[in-house]
């Protein structure tokens, strides 16, 4: 499915090790790797350059085809340029400070990558750089998403690049009648509301050789898969990019919003071309 | 692949980090890139919002609503008394909302604990050169210089270490510091000797170390990130309450409504069936039940107290009582933690008896005392001993049988939780000696000889075995066993003794040396010790078991010593499932499942960072948990458990300020009290629901005569509520504070979906008791207006001193069956008779406060003026009084038949 690879670098860390999962990637795909830095206003070249440099040595060394693209100008638009013309099937970016700190599709570069390339887009948070390879990949499935076919590819493919077990994290709603509350459910109630795509999901691991387990829980979902991830001390997340609107924000909140605020661990928020 | 995998000189390449530490720019960039250092608050509902939702919950807005009325109906139609009446609902809204708030709140104070425990400035390599950084300002890649009383940062990767030594306490529990080295390590991260995590202490040594992960991103932020965002939910009391209060708004609406509707068909006007509707409302809302409630867990709480369980959460005293499982550790709660040697074995039988005062001799039985007198860093400090209580015992007992030892100390590798054992070298008798004490199995692996009636001879299958025979025996009986064992060092070495020292000195810092040093060492024999159990703690396990509550002891001992100390408290009588450490770390959540759903479960060589794992599993099955803990890292489970319990005494500042209750002397035995004590408020509080329930019966009955046979309004809204808020609430307080049952503890844990206003519960107060009730202050109403020549159909204004006096004693009425009524509640089928008239002196300050009131009301110019009351003569007292009689001695008929159907 991925036979193009694209990774965003820049001048800094966390650029770096985001490239780190589609070299990963790439390898496990056989695909070939592009690393390309856009230098806009205010860009620390050399540091690029040196990290580009190690990059790409690291893909050598890892029997990747890899390719420099050095070129300036404003990052979206030139990244989805070299997206269009070199046929790239998925770009991995980093997030930044301003991801974080603000609201996250509040116009920031990564909610526009999102937006406006052609391809799959894998944004990466880097949280936790002492974890090289994570072994437990949090994968947080809402009702409707098990069935991405990419989705499940793409979770199937990096958790075999890195030997990982996959955690498929499930979360419903609580349960509220008016004259009873909030009702709790148990484990057994929880497994019957589950949605079947998830059992769907879990086949495709399967079909994969990928070693999944089930967790189910109920609550608002942002706050329940993060402390999921402390609990069971996971590595790395993998969520889809929900773009919701204003309204919806408002009304639901943004799970992806405030993964993004609080993972503990590296977090890939992905978008599949479809 | 984790930082700890790859070698030392890796890493710095890894973090693309100069050799002499990040720029000045690129610290800047990677601050601006992973945010402070800091431990970060979890974002909650703030305080005004909390408080702002105690006015926006559906029963106050019902009553808001019914208070805008009244001001409407003031503004329209004035002298009616609404204005009154418009304030006093505010007040009941604004009276509910603090109280609720006051059971709800509850500062959060654990995060500020933990925040304290990581430096304010850090020693860093930046540019070349060693700088004083603010933490905060820690970023990864960050060459950090960590020398001996220093508090680490950070997470961070040791790329060199000189005899570095790390006391964990804060993330494991564990007080002994570990050796920490810049090797690379293959086993788990969390247990890897080359990273120091951020909050714990260097205790010797120094070492340089490489940042990875900074702010919540450390293990640190774990704990903390759990300890601020993990709640328990709800308690079964407060979801009680929201069902209770919903279903009585719900009545009280529909009640309003249809009696409005009613009253306009049969002609009324718009204002009489508005004042009406409103009357039913607050007549059927039980105004007083949430301060009540909330002063009744508060009284539970102060008794709790006084046996030593000191509560934090005002709700926390009723979860107690649901509580269907505990999580306890053993050392220290089911056990003194006062450890004792039961047990000496040397492969020399027979075995020498144990002789006071004796001297050191060469039997393996001396050579055993002489090196657990001095491979142990337990002290005799002014008659007291200081230390570790397992080396305490091994010094008491040394000294008891040996006498005094003297030597000294040379070097020493610590224990630690990898090797298992502890080295030192002493010189003894003017030679080097090694002494080394650890787990059996560490031990032995390290024994090439062993010491016989004597003689050093080679250690082959026979004695290892009689050694295994008498480790199981010794662990079969709930002994922690240690093995000991020396070797002497100066007849090898052959050099003086200066330079040996030198040698030992350097070479223990290393890995090798350590291997080198604790090999072919003679095996000289074992030592059982006890830790003995609470004497209070069988009785306590034995209630626990008639309560129906489980017991799953979460244990760092091993599996034999964990099962044969759960077995002589009576924790375990049959098969238990005994589930060590690693298998848990393997076992999937379904798995775990299973496994707790057994009778009889111990967890055994557990870390407490397992804990939560534990309670959420048991809750996600609908269990009510509660745990017990002491370290920084128990705080998450102790806030995820229904009832976190922190130790008093060995408990860390953050394991209390997580906990909803705090044990003030570590005892099991205080928990299960208190859940005898929470039991019993659940009880006392459905004794007082029905108490204030049964009052709103004759409080409804005169409205539905007031409209239905067109009678002038026996009780005046204004009058309820001097019912409600003010003469039902002390004696309700009393019923708050009745003593546990015997059966209480013989009940298994509530059904959660047992209702608190069940159907037995309701149809008493509302059918049996209330009727009662209704007829006593409508019989007082009708005598006083016969009396005074009243004639049916004729109508009375709200100023007329007929109409005041009859309302007076219609209030009178039932005030008076309220003062039966308190000890017909005492017990749903016990007779009061029984339970013994004056045990509960509460009841009669409750009932005297409740007369006090009333005389007030009755006969005070302020009482007539507020509640439209007027002065009534002895008489009417004589005469209603004996409607209380009557009342409890109906109940009293109901109980026995009650009694007799069950038996």
């Amino acid at each position: 499915m991925y036979t193009r690879i694209l990774s965003a670098v820049n001048e800094f860390l966390n650029s770096e090790v985001a490239a780190k999962y589609a070299l990963h990637l790439a390898k496990e795909c056989n695909a070939k790797l592009y690393l390309c830095f856009i230098a806009g206003k205010g860009h620390n070249f050399n540091r690029a350059e040196e990290a580009l440099k190690r990059l790409f040595l690291q893909a050598e060394k890892m029997g990747i085809e890899a390719e420099i693209i050095m070129e300036t100008g404003d990052p979206v638009n030139k990244i989805a340029e070299i997206a269009k013309n070199e046929k790239i099937d998925i770009v991995f970016a980093a997030t930044r400070r301003e991801d974080i700190t603000r609201s996250f599709y509040k116009g920031t570069i990564s909610r526009s990558l999102l937006l406006k390339l052609p391809c799959s887009v894998a944004i990466v948070r880097v949280a936790h750089i002492g974890k090289i390879f994570p072994k437990r990949v949090l994968v947080p499935l809402r009702t409707g998403a098990g069935t991405n076919e990419e989705k499940s590819f793409f979770t199937a493919k990096i958790a075999k690049a890195f030997g990982s077990k996959v955690f498929v994290f499930h979360t419903s709603r609580s349960t509220k009648k008016f004259f009873h509350g909030e009702i709790h459910l148990t484990h057994s109630e929880l497994e019957k509301k589950m949605p079947e795509d998830i059992l769907l999901f879990t086949k495709k691991m399967e079909k994969h050789d990928v070693p999944y387990e089930i967790s189910l829980a109920s609550g608002k979902t942002g706050k329940a898969i993060t402390i999921e991830a402390f609990t069971r001390r996971h590595d790395l997340i993998i969520m889809g990019a929900s773009i919701r609107s204003l309204l919806e924000k408002a009304v639901k909140g943004s799970p992806v919003e405030e993964v993004l605020r609080e993972t503990p661990c590296d977090l890939i928020i992905f978008k599949p071309r479809t | 692949m984790k930082i700890h995998n790859i070698p030392a000189d890796e890493v710095l390449k890894h973090f693309v980090v100069p050799e002499d530490g990040l720029h000045q720019n690129e610290a800047k960039r990677r601050l601006s890139e992973f945010g402070l250092n800091e431990i970060k608050k979890v974002k909650k509902k703030s305080l005004l919002k909390k408080l702002t939702e105690q006015f926006t919950h559906f029963l106050a807005i019902l009553l808001w609503v019914a208070a805008a009325f009244c001001f409407v109906s003031e503004y329209l139609n004035p002298g009616e008394g609404m204005l009154m009446l418009g304030f006093a609902i505010i007040g009941v809204i604004v009276i509910n909302a603090i109280f609720t708030f006051i059971q709800e709140h509850r500062a959060e104070k654990a995060l500020a604990a933990l925040k304290r425990m990581l430096p304010s400035f850090v020693k860093v390599l930046r540019e070349g050169a060693e700088k004083d950084v603010p933490s905060a300002e820690i970023v990864p890649g960050d060459i950090i210089f960590i020398s001996e009383g220093d508090k680490v940062p950070a997470d961070t990767r040791l790329i060199q270490a000189s005899g570095l030594m790390i006391n964990n306490a804060a993330l494991t529990g564990e007080s002994e510091p570990v050796p920490r080295t810049a090797g690379m390590f293959d086993g788990e991260f969390i247990e890897s000797p080359n990273i120091a995590f951020a909050g714990t202490t260097a205790v010797s040594g120094s070492g340089k170390a490489v940042v990875f992960a900074t702010g919540m991103s450390t293990e640190f932020g774990r704990i903390a990130h759990l300890t601020g965002a993990v709640e328990a939910g709800l308690s079964p009391l407060q979801k009680e309450i929201i069902k209770v209060t919903r279903i009585v708004a719900a009545i009280a609406t529909l009640m309003g409504v249809l009696f409005f509707a009613l009253g306009h068909f049969i002609g009324r006007s718009f204002w009489e069936n508005f004042i009406f509707a409103i009357g039913i409302i607050v007549a059927n809302v039980p105004e007083g039940l949430l301060p009540t409630v909330t002063l009744s867990l508060a009284m539970g709480s102060q008794r709790m107290a006084k046996r030593k369980a000191l509560i934090k959460t005002l709700t926390a005293v009723e979860t107690l009582g649901s509580v269907s499982v505990i999580c306890t550790d053993k050392t220290g709660t089911l056990t003194q933690n006062k450890m004792e040697v039961k047990t000496i074995w040397t492969a020399s039988p027979p075995q020498p008896p144990l002789i006071k005062g004796g001297s050191v001799g060469n039997s393996p039985h001396d050579m055993l005392m002489k090196i657990a007198m001095l491979c142990n860093n337990a002290r005799l400090v002014n008659g007291e001993f200081k230390g570790d209580p397992t080396e305490i015992a091994l010094l008491k007992k040394a000294k008891e049988t040996a006498g005094e030892c003297k030597s000294e100390r040379v070097s020493e590798i610590p224990f630690d939780s990898e090797r298992k054992r502890m080295t030192t070298v002493n010189i003894f008798d003017g030679k080097h000696t090694a002494f080394t004490k650890g787990a059996p199995e560490m031990v032995l692996s390290v024994c090439t000889h062993a010491l016989m009636n004597g003689k050093i001879i080679s250690l082959d299958d026979s004695i290892k075995k009689q050694i295994s025979d008498a480790h199981d025996s010794m662990t079969g009986k709930g002994l922690r066993v240690l093995a000991f064992a020396y070797k002497d060092m100066s007849s090898k070495s052959g050099v003086q003794s200066t330079e040996f020292e030198e040698i030992l000195k350097s070479q223990l810092t290393t890995h090798d040396s350590k291997l080198n040093l604790e090999s072919n060492l003679i095996f000289t024999g074992l030592i059982g010790l006890e830790d003995p159990p609470r004497p209070e703690v069988p009785e306590a396990i034995s209630k626990c078991r008639d309560a129906g509550i489980r017991i799953i002891m979460i244990t760092g001992d091993g599996s034999r010593t964990a099962e044969a100390i759960a077995r002589e408290i009576g924790l375990v009588k049959e098969n238990p499932v005994i589930v060590e450490g690693h298998d848990f770390l393997k076992m999937t959540d379904k798995e775990l499942r299973d496994v707790l759903s057994k009778k009889e479960v111990i967890f055994s060589r557990m870390s407490p960072k397992h804990k939560m794992r534990v309670v959420s599993i048991l809750k996600g099955e609908g269990e009510r948990v509660a745990v017990t803990g002491d370290g920084v890292n128990d705080a998450p489970a102790l806030k995820k458990a229904d009832i976190g319990i922190a130790m008093g005494i060995t408990g860390t500042d953050v394991a209390k300020e997580a906990a909803d209750m705090i044990l003030l002397d570590d005892n099991f035995a205080t928990i299960v009290n208190a859940i005898e004590e929470g039991r019993a408020v659940y009880e006392n509080i459905r004794k007082f629901v029905t108490y204030i329930f049964s009052s709103n019966i004759p409080e409804i009955i005169p409205y539905l005569a007031y409209v239905i046979f067109r009678i002038p309004l026996p009780l005046t809204i204004i009058q309820i509520l001097a019912i409600d808020l003010g003469t039902d609430m002390f004696p309700a307080l009393a019923l708050g504070a009745e003593k546990p049952s015997p059966e209480v503890m013989k009940q298994p844990p509530r059904n959660p979906k047992e209702r608190l206003l069940n159907f037995p519960t309701l149809s008493r107060a509302y059918l049996f008791l209330g009727p009662i009730e209704a007829a006593a202050g409508l019989f007082g109403f009708f005598y006083v207006l016969k009396s005074g020549g009243w004639q049916w159909g004729e109508t009375l204004l709200s100023n007329n001193i007929l109409y005041m006096q009859a309302t007076t004693a219609c209030l009178t009425a039932i005030i008076i069956s309220q003062v039966g009524n308190v000890f017909a509640c005492r017990s749903m089928r016990e007779s009061v008779f029984t339970l013994g008239f004056f045990t509960n002196k509460l009841i009669f300050m409750g009932i005297a406060f409740e007369i006090i009131l009333q005389f007030f009301i009755v006969y005070h110019p302020w009482g007539n003026k507020i509640f439209g009351t007027s002065p009534l003569g002895i008489n009417i007292w004589l005469m209603l009084i004996p409607f209380a009689i009557l009342l409890l001695f109906a109940d009293e008929l109901r109980k026995w038949v009650s009694r007799k159907k069950q038996s």
